[in-house]
């Protein structure tokens, strides 16, 4: 413990609600969270830590168990561990509890960490056509080329699927069939299928300390729940789906409930007394990761998102991720009434949600691949982790942490979500939403027409106007022009600037006109004709003249200012000027 | 304060009234130490888990010692804080064979320095480093460094490995301890 790196200091600052009991990066323990477990296996208030470790995949399965800080035995497995649970299994005294393997198609039971019992799973119905291709080629009616096409036959069209016998030898090369034939003939075809979960459910009684069924799922679909001392199947359910992580409460002989979420991104609620699953909570990504807390169920998604769901598939909320989830655990601490869930992700971080408020955040110095919170030797709230690497992370929360409730993770503030005072529903507010819902139809059409209608006259209105040239941009190829005028002054005199420029990229513009239109009872103008030079392209040529305003009676009008070319009637620009009225100077 | 009482004090012969509090985490210990310092014939055979404190009475070379053996379970910790003021002597008693919650002990014996009512005072601590007998029992060297003893500069402090079961290393300690009452009160 002396050799606790400095990185693992560093990261107790940054959450001082955990002690760093214990680290260890080269425990050489390669598991997941279905494979662990706290138990006190002595029955002397000490609890240990039961890990099923998968070893490389290939070899090296074992069955561990720590004390503290230190490996207390080991045992060899003899296939992959699914999953492990410990479970009291009967009423003797002392009451130690019995460790389950599951692995395969098999349930070791182990027994003060010896060898108890082993279940098998029933074996399935096997095909009767590939039975009698098997029994054709065991008397040599058949040679090994037409055993396979029948095979093959057979694997494309039934219902009920080929054995893994067949599946192997389909696999196989021509020169090596004849040898799997005469291995393999003798022995009767059978179809066995995986245990893909495990779990635990109370017999008959509440207590901590009460005798537990075993409830394993198939890779069939289906789910067993198992006597506790007898091993005889209890109760048989079936899924939709592959089940794949699975979470029991209640009691066998009184009233249960498995949640179970599956291959197919669904996650499903069976209860006793119903073989088909009650409520249907379809995810809209796969999960990786099921927690129940309380009356809720917490999954973790593929899409970095953590929801909450009631216990009948009501969705109360989501909470986004940084990082994809590696494992997910439930963190209860009875003795502060106190539950949390304990989300481990793929950026070195294991998250503490409650509801969707992220309480705690803990840096790990790998990432963490399954998690357990529980009793730990004499330490009830202690967080066990191993990680990627093999190695084993021991944290012990400390007796003075208080966590708030307040979310850690930045975004909106608390006031947005108070509730506002909001008035209640006049009748005319409720009478007028009964009209939009009973003619909802005829209210969209008669909307869409109007729109239509608008549209219409707006483009007729546009066309007009670009055909009379009314619009102060040009959009003729040869003489694309732009004007604005500005008009300065307070009357009677007052200066019209016109603000002419050449839009075309390179050509420039000649012999262009400009004229105006007035009352020539209201204003008088210098000249009303002007000759324009030649436009150089993206220039601005300000061409200034005076108006005089003739009436003292205040009143306005229009001047019409015209872009003419020589030789074309028709104006290539027209603007309308709104004269400002006169305020004359009391001199 | 009878008569009596004040005449025996006045002569010397009554035992001067030292109160300590003996602390550290669920089994460690503590009470299986204070039985062994009890005379033989006050001992008790069995130990049972301490629920809230029990008060205990011992009179050692000229000094009445009143022990609150305090119960180290996380859920009576919180009771610790309301004796300090009392105590004018501490016993912290540590498992040294809890290699794990070596790192609680620490996280406790921190938060007792950093009590208001112990922190200005120079009381003085004396550890256990118990659980001797054990295979994989750290010494008290180690275990002074995993709790960062040295860093106690302004309270006089000793540590003794000790064996409580067997009694060994305990006397050493209460003689340290007692040394340690004598000087601050004369």
């Amino acid at each position: 413990m002396s050799s606790v790196p400095q990185e693992m200091k560093d990261t107790s600052v940054a959450c001082s609600k955990w002690l760093d009991a214990h680290y260890d990066p080269v425990a050489n323990l390669y598991t997941f969270t279905s494979c662990i477990a706290l138990s006190d296996l002595h029955g002397d208030g000490d609890n240990k830590l039961v890990v099923g470790d998968l070893g490389t995949g290939v070899c090296n399965m074992k069955l561990k168990v720590y004390r503290g800080t230190g490996l207390l035995s080991e045992s060899t497995l003899l296939d992959l561990p699914t999953g492990l649970v410990s479970f009291l299994m009967d009423l003797h005294e002392p009451r130690t509890p019995a460790v389950a393997v599951a692995s395969g198609p098999f349930i070791y039971v182990y027994k003060n960490l010896r060898p108890y019992f082993k279940f098998t799973l029933p074996s399935l119905e096997v095909n009767p056509l590939e039975q009698d291709v098997w029994s054709q080629a065991k008397e040599e009616m058949i040679d090994p080329m037409t055993l396979k096409e029948m095979l093959e036959g057979i694997r494309d069209k039934a219902e009920i699927p080929l054995s893994v016998r067949s599946l192997r030898y389909l696999m196989l090369d021509p020169q090596e069939m004849e040898a799997f034939v005469h291995l393999h003939k003798d022995q009767p075809i059978r179809r066995q299928t995986v245990i893909t979960c495990i779990g635990t459910l109370k017999k008959n009684m509440a207590d901590d300390d009460a005798v537990s069924c075993l409830v394993i799922g198939t890779e069939n679909s289906d789910i067993y729940i198992l006597d506790p001392e007898a091993f005889t199947i209890l109760c048989k359910m079936s899924l939709p789906s592959t089940p794949t992580f699975m979470d029991v409460t209640g009691q066998f002989d009184v009233e249960f409930r498995i949640t179970v979420a599956c291959r197919n991104g669904n996650i499903y609620i069976l209860r006793r007394d119903s073989p088909k699953p009650k409520y249907c909570i379809e995810l809209s990504s796969h999960p990786v990761g099921l927690v129940r807390i309380g009356r809720n169920v917490v999954v973790g998604c593929t899409h970095e998102t953590l929801h909450g769901y009631t216990q009948k598939g009501k969705k109360l909320w989501t909470a986004y991720l940084p990082a994809a989830v590696t494992t997910m655990a439930l963190m209860d601490l009875p003795a502060r009434a106190f539950q949390a869930v304990l989300v481990a992700l793929a950026n070195c971080e294991v998250h503490m949600y409650r509801d969707k408020n992220l309480i705690c955040t803990i840096k790990t110095p790998d990432v963490v691949t399954s998690i357990c919170f529980g009793r730990y030797g004499r330490e009830d709230g202690t967080l066990l982790m191993t990680t990627k690497g093999g190695g084993l992370i021991v944290k012990i929360l400390k007796r003075t942490a208080v966590f708030d409730d307040k979310d850690s993770a930045p975004g909106p503030p608390i006031a947005q979500s108070i509730r506002l005072n909001v008035p209640k529903k006049t009748k005319l507010y409720v009478d007028q939403t009964l009209r939009e819902r009973e003619n909802a139809v005829a209210m969209h059409r008669a909307f869409q027409m109007d729109l239509s209608r608008l549209r219409l006259a707006t483009a007729r209105a546009y066309v007009k106007a670009l055909e009379s040239s009314l619009t102060p941009v040009s959009e003729s190829p040869t003489e694309p022009l732009k004007m604005n005028a500005v008009v300065q002054g307070l009357g009677p005199s007052f200066k019209l600037t016109l603000n002419i420029q050449n839009t075309a990229a390179c050509r420039p513009v000649m012999n262009i006109a400009i004229s105006f239109l007035y009352d020539e009872n209201l204003y008088s103008m210098k000249t009303a004709f002007f000759k324009i030079p030649l436009l150089v392209p993206g220039l601005n040529y300000p061409i200034d003249t005076f108006v005089e305003c003739l009436s003292d009676k205040g009143i306005s009008d229009v001047i019409k200012v015209f872009v003419l070319r020589e030789g074309r009637s028709a104006p290539l620009l027209t603007a309308h000027i709104n004269m400002p009225k006169r305020h004359d100077l009391t001199l | 304060m009878g008569l009596f009482d004040k005449l025996t004090s006045w002569l010397g012969l009554k035992k001067k009234e030292v109160n300590v509090l003996c602390l550290g985490l669920d089994n460690s210990g503590k009470t299986t130490i204070i039985n062994q310092l009890k005379p033989s014939n006050a001992q008790a055979q069995d130990i049972v888990p301490t629920i809230g404190f029990s008060i205990e009475k011992f009179k050692s070379s000229g000094l009445s010692f009143t022990v609150f053996d305090m119960s180290g379970q996380g859920r009576y910790r919180n009771l610790w804080e309301h004796y300090y003021k009392d105590g004018h002597a501490i016993i912290y008693v540590i498992d040294s064979g809890d290699k794990l919650r070596m790192v609680v002990a620490k996280d406790e014996l921190d938060t007792l320095l950093n009590h208001p009512d112990i922190k200005h005072r120079r009381i003085p601590i004396l550890f256990f480093a118990n659980k001797m007998d054990l295979r994989d029992a750290l010494s008290a060297v180690t275990v002074s460094q995993l709790l960062c003893l040295e860093n106690i500069k302004d309270k006089p402090w000793h540590i003794c490995a000790s064996d409580a079961v067997k009694g060994e290393g305990l006397q050493e300690g209460v003689e340290w301890l007692q040394d340690q009452i004598r000087a601050m009160k004369t």
